[in-house]
């Protein structure tokens, strides 16, 4: 506990930590201090000079955002002083703003304009002739309106000090100061942070553009559906269309703050695609159509269809396949349906990174998002997070930068991250099992440097980092590791040992929205990948189940032998590669159109909320399932509630225990499951393998020597994110128009045949 | 032009006359690099410290900051490297003294900023020159290389253990950029904006490390304190500012230049009507503006008869300031509110935007400037001009807000006339009063 301080303000005593920043202070004890540039988690600008205060025995007003409590301090937020600079930093504010209010995106929810209802003059003196500069677009997803900045530079300084992009910089001087890019284009992550941060209309979602007014918007707030951060997101509709996403933290709380990826504020247009597919399909007769049918109609069909099937050949001719994008409670109703309806133990779930090796020998605690930003040494073996989970990417930026953490990368590719790293260790493609050889202990360095392509001694420092870390200590790890490498990492805290001030924390990897939340509910069969299930098929599998649609690696070369089952039933948004193969087809509701939780890569267990009704016909993936059944005289009893799939979930499953849609309620507090930890485990035989597997390693030493470009996989136009229009025009490099007057979607088409690629490309 | 001291043995000035005066030879030959020798001889950095504090020199730049006590803040444990910058940006208006020095004597510059090296113990150290003094840097480069082949720069500076390097580097044209922090930002390669105070540049300045920004004229100073002693230096001046003072004096006087005159001269009308040999044209003085465009203009009044003394606490007293010592002088031709708009349009156009006052307030004032000039001026503006500049000093991130406000402040209060002109003409009917409710 930090010293405490006495601090006067208005009068009022308080006690605070010394160091404290003095607006807190004041904000905290409910002295409202106004500001726009002061922003806790950026670095300190006090440039906007709204937050001055009078401070005694100081000659000058000063900006409290700038000031650190100090014992004794005597402070003044309010007086006939204060409230005249306040007032006039508001109107030199307006002085060269358009005020064209109605007609600007941000009008109702705008920080200038809410500061104009508090401090705004009732008249306008300034009666001159405004400084002009046009509207334009920065890149497909940012359109800007130059006239409205403030020049707070939020915007900047979340490019450079989340994002490590430093994309936009101001440009001009004096009055006719404008946020710009460095060549006419912003060539970046599209990340959008900077629209989010921006308290006024100057930086503005190019998706939402002109589309809605805030007001009209019903906002929800839930759990982003594209990767595993499982970022808190407000989606804000308007009569059953989702108009946009955001983060802004007067609508959401979360584990994210302000942040958001491209994906999670900008792919939300697949939601009322007009692609969707509306109703049931049912493809009567094998190389016919899919035919619309009712809900009545294909339920029945399907029902009689597998209750023929499983008389003719029994249970385990039919596979379950759910995914790990689909919410808990959809996994729960097929593992159910699986289990109690067909009587199988051939289900799985659509992924190939399994984590049931960490869980199992998990020895130390999920790291939160919370605790890597605060971290004090970060290992990343493996793993691109600042493009496959953007949110734990800026969280380690953040730890290096603000917090002056201890990066040390392992990967065969120089990834972006590396620039925060104060160790990056270029190893040897697909030797990252050396690694956790290495971390384990130093006996076998020499295999392990040999393999990994680095000296023994850099293996040895890293050692020593681990060694002589005060703090937390977050190992993160991709999907490179084989199972008993990723065994022997989730051990690696029980390896090491315990020491007073040290802890270990782990925060694995994986690419999907509920990867850890398909494991918990042990979908991910150990036993049955996808790849064994479907190898079943023309060997007793007559049937498919599907939620979701299979991942390319797993359709390709199988399509002819699965096209000779006699039953597929998929359950989809979109058609697909595996819809094509499919006598059902069942139109699944949305994220954004159903209940639901998310299992994030810290194990914490989120809400997803419906923020509009089903588009068309469609229904919410455990609604299909509990249908399904009741067609098979089984009655799953959900009452069509999602929170009885969710209880029945935390019956179930001990890492579940106890909780309730009520408790997960609060997104500024969210639950962890409880992952039960392992003790220490003899390791020598995973380490055994390991060293085995290492040894027979045939190694290339051809590392990638160029950094990927920014976006290589977050702009890969996948089924989702190639429904916004702007992701093509993003993979196919982000040309820049001719004109930045009008959307680059009206001036640049990207290539047909690059379209179908790219989207082949993704998932 | 007259370059000289007045009323003192000329110190800063004392070879800017000789042929070659910038060579090492004829810089060597007039006593050139001997306090260099003295302070390597055997001064301990605290003793060379210790002597600019006992010269009571102050900064030369325009705050007045005392130099010695500037050098003391210098933390002395801190593991970091330390810097000396030089701060010949030179750019506020009505001032050129530091061109001189350096065109004509660059080796006073150096041997000044190797002793302040030295007490600081900076190994690495820049000189920043206004973009516009493009010149001069070939001036100092080529000084620095003889300074350097004669072994006065560079490793093991004349036998000793004291190794020191001194780079040029010039801004891009930016007046803000003569803001010390500014100039870091700049010197550093980023956007000349003003840092925020504290940590000051002696804690963390140059790439965070303990910084001393010091004026060319300052740093020129230091040499003749270190040979004739701080004492000696101070009694030259006053007994808070020491030693002489450069005045770049301008406008309307027969004979401008570049004056050296010791601190506390008196007085201001003597110096005008006599050393600068009054105003040109037998016309009548109407104001001086003494210490560069940042302070208050004064008027005639408030000089002729009045033994204004020509130091900080003097001119405080008359009610403006020393500032660069920027000397303009203005003769009753001058109509004082084009004078400050063209001032104001100075300020606008070098208002870096960093801070919402300064930014639009500065665009503002030159808007309303403008639409009077026009002839559209209302009764109200003067008000309205003054209410701005309130609204913008104290309150800007760093003093280039109030340099922009004391000069409107000052001429509207001095000079009501010159902009009753403009206003009152203009608004049919009007009262006198109503017009000028100001004032």
């Amino acid at each position: 506990m930090a010293d405490l301080i006495k601090v006067t303000i208005n009068g009022n005593v308080y006690e605070t930590e010394k160091g404290a920043r003095l607006i807190d202070v004041c904000r905290e004890h409910g002295h409202a201090v106004p500001s726009f540039c002061y922003y806790s988690d950026l670095a300190l600008q006090a440039s906007c000079r709204m937050c001055l205060v009078r401070i005694e025995k100081m000659p000058k007003l000063q900006t409290s955002c700038t000031i650190t409590c100090t014992d004794g301090m005597i402070v003044t937020t309010e007086s006939e002083e204060i409230e005249k600079a306040q007032r006039a930093m508001v109107e030199f504010l307006l002085a060269n703003h358009p005020l064209d209010c109605p007609v600007c995106d941000r009008g109702g929810e705008c920080e200038l304009q809410e500061m104009v209802f508090d401090w705004g003059g009732l008249e306008e003196r300034f009666s001159e002739r405004k400084n002009y500069a046009p509207e334009k677009f920065l890149s497909p997803m940012v359109a800007n309106d130059p006239q409205r900045c403030i020049l707070c530079k939020r915007c900047t300084r979340v490019c450079d000090e989340w994002m490590g992009e430093d994309a936009i910089e101001a440009g001009g001087r004096g009055a006719h100061t404008v946020i710009g890019t460095y060549d006419g284009w912003l060539n970046c992550s599209e990340c959008g942070n900077c629209i989010e941060v921006c308290p006024t209309g100057t930086l503005l979602d190019a998706t939402y553009r002109h589309q809605a007014r805030p007001w009209e918007l019903a906002q929800t707030i839930t759990t982003c559906t594209f990767c595993s951060d499982g970022c808190q997101l407000s989606l804000g509709a308007r009569v059953g269309e989702v108009m946009r996403a955001v983060a802004r933290d007067r609508y959401v709380d979360g584990i994210n703050g302000e942040f958001l990826c491209i994906k999670g504020r900008f792919a939300h247009p697949f939601i009322n695609h007009e692609e969707r597919i509306r109703t049931p399909l049912i493809r009567y007769k094998q190389g016919g159509r899919l035919v619309p049918a009712t809900w009545d109609d294909a339920i029945g069909y399907t029902a009689a269809r597998m209750r023929a099937i499983g008389e003719a050949h029994g249970a385990d001719a039919f596979g379950i396949i759910g995914s790990p994008r689909l919410t808990n409670e959809a996994n729960y109703a097929l593992l159910k349906f699986a289990r109690e309806v067909i009587g199988t133990e051939n289900f799985t779930a659509s992924d190939a990174f399994s984590l049931a090796p960490c869980f199992e020998n998990l020895s130390a605690p999920l790291a939160t998002h919370r605790d890597i930003r605060f971290a004090k040494t970060i290992i990343l073996v493996g793993g691109e997070p600042e493009e496959l989970q953007p949110l734990t990417g800026k969280q380690i930026r953040q730890a290096v930068r603000n917090g002056g953490a201890r990066l040390v990368i392992f990967n065969s590719v120089p990834i972006r991250l590396k620039e925060q790293a104060a160790q990056f260790i270029h190893i040897n493609p697909g030797t990252e099992d050396a690694v956790v050889l290495a971390l384990a202990g130093a006996n076998d360095d020499e295999l392990a440097a040999g393999k990994l392509g680095v000296e023994a001694k850099t293996l040895a420092d890293v050692r020593r980092a681990l060694d002589e870390t005060q703090g937390d200590c977050v190992l993160l790890f991709g999907s490179e590791l084989s199972a008993a490498a990723m065994a022997t990492l989730a051990q690696l805290p029980q390896l090491l040992g315990a020491r007073e001030g040290r802890r270990f924390l782990l925060h694995p990897l994986p690419f999907y929205n509920n990867s850890v939340g398909a494991h918990d509910i042990g979908l991910m069969n150990a036993k049955l990948s996808v790849a064994q299930l479907l190898d079943q098929a023309g060997q007793g599998l007559r049937a498919l189940y599907i939620a979701g649609s299979l991942l390319p690696e797993h359709l390709r070369g199988r399509e002819e032998t699965l096209r000779q089952l006699d039953l597929i039933v998929v359950q989809e948004l979109f058609e697909t590669e595996t819809t094509a193969l499919a006598d059902v087809v069942f139109p699944a509701a949305s994220f954004a159109e159903t209940d639901g939780t998310f299992t994030n890569n810290a194990g914490q267990v989120q809400r997803v909320r419906q923020s509009i009704p089903p588009v068309h016909q469609a229904r919410p993936d455990w609604m299909i399932t509990a249908a399904l059944a009741s067609a098979l005289n089984a009655d799953f009893g959900f009452q069509l509630s999602a929170s009885a799939v969710f209880r029945e979930i935390a019956e179930h499953i001990a890492a579940y225990e106890g909780l309730r849609y009520p408790l997960l309620k609060d997104e500024s507090r969210p639950v962890q499951a409880k992952h039960a930890l392992a003790g220490a485990r003899d390791m020598t035989g995973a380490i055994q393998e390991i060293r085995a597997r290492i040894q027979s390693m045939n190694v290339t030493s051809a590392r990638p020597t160029e950094t990927p470009k920014v976006g290589h996989e977050l702009f890969k136009p996948g089924t989702l994110t190639s429904k916004t229009p702007q992701f093509p025009l993003l993979y196919a490099g982000n040309p820049k128009p001719p004109t930045v007057l009008v959307s680059p979607l009206y001036q640049i088409t990207v290539d047909a045949n690059l379209r179908a690629t790219t989207v082949a490309a993704g998932d | 032009m007259f370059i000289g001291a007045i009323g003192c043995e000329p110190l800063q000035l004392r070879r800017v006359h000789l042929e070659h005066s910038r060579s090492l030879d004829v810089y060597r030959r007039n006593g050139g690099y001997e306090a260099l020798k003295q302070v390597l001889d055997g001064m301990t950095p605290d003793a060379v410290i210790n002597e600019v504090k006992k010269s009571a020199l102050r900064g030369r730049g325009g705050a007045g900051f005392p130099t010695g006590m500037k050098w003391s803040f210098v933390p002395k444990d801190s593991p970091k490297a330390r810097y000396v910058v030089c701060n010949a940006d030179e750019s506020e208006p009505g001032t050129f003294k530091d061109r001189y020095l350096m065109e004509r004597d660059p080796h006073m510059l150096i041997e000044g900023m190797l002793i302040a090296a030295y007490a600081l113990g900076a190994r690495v150290n820049y000189i920043y020159t206004r973009g516009e003094y493009r010149y001069l840097i070939n001036i100092m480069d080529e000084a620095l290389d003889e300074a350097r082949k004669a072994n006065l720069l560079g490793e093991k500076i004349l036998g000793t253990n004291f190794s020191c390097e001194i780079y040029t580097h010039t801004g891009a044209g930016a007046y803000i950029c003569g803001e010390e922090t500014a100039l870091l930002s700049s010197l550093e390669g980023m956007r000349g904006h003003p840092r925020m105070k504290p940590p000051f540049p002696a804690v963390s300045g140059l790439y965070a490390c303990p910084t001393v920004v010091n004026n060319v004229e300052t740093l020129t100073a230091v040499p003749d304190i270190i040979k004739m002693g701080g004492e000696a230096y101070q009694k030259l001046g006053t007994e808070k500012s020491g030693g002489t003072k450069l005045w770049s004096v301008s406008g309307h006087v027969k004979r401008p230049g570049v004056y050296e005159l010791p601190m506390g001269y008196d007085d201001m009308e003597k110096f005008i009507m006599e050393d600068c040999q009054g105003i040109a044209g037998g016309r009548q003085l109407k104001a001086v503006i003494p210490g560069g465009s940042s302070v208050y203009i004064m008027p005639a009044s408030d000089i002729l008869g009045k033994d204004v003394r020509m130091d900080y606490e003097g001119l405080v007293v008359a009610g403006s300031m020393v500032g660069s010592g920027g000397f303009m002088v203005m003769d009753g031709t001058v109509d004082v509110f084009e004078t400050t708009k063209n001032l104001t349009e100075f300020y606008k156009h070098e208002s870096c935007g960093w801070c919402t006052p300064c930014r639009e307030g500065t665009d503002w004032l030159v808007k309303v400037f403008k639409r009077i000039a026009d002839g559209e001026g209302r009764p109200e503006d003067a008000q309205l001009l003054l209410d701005i500049c309130d609204n913008i000093e104290g309150k800007s991130f760093c003093p280039l807000g109030d340099a922009a406000s004391w000069p409107i402040q000052s001429a509207i209060k001095k000079f009501p006339e010159d902009f009753k002109r403009h206003l009152l003409p203009l608004v049919a009917g009007a009262k006198e009063d109503a017009a000028l409710s100001m004032v």
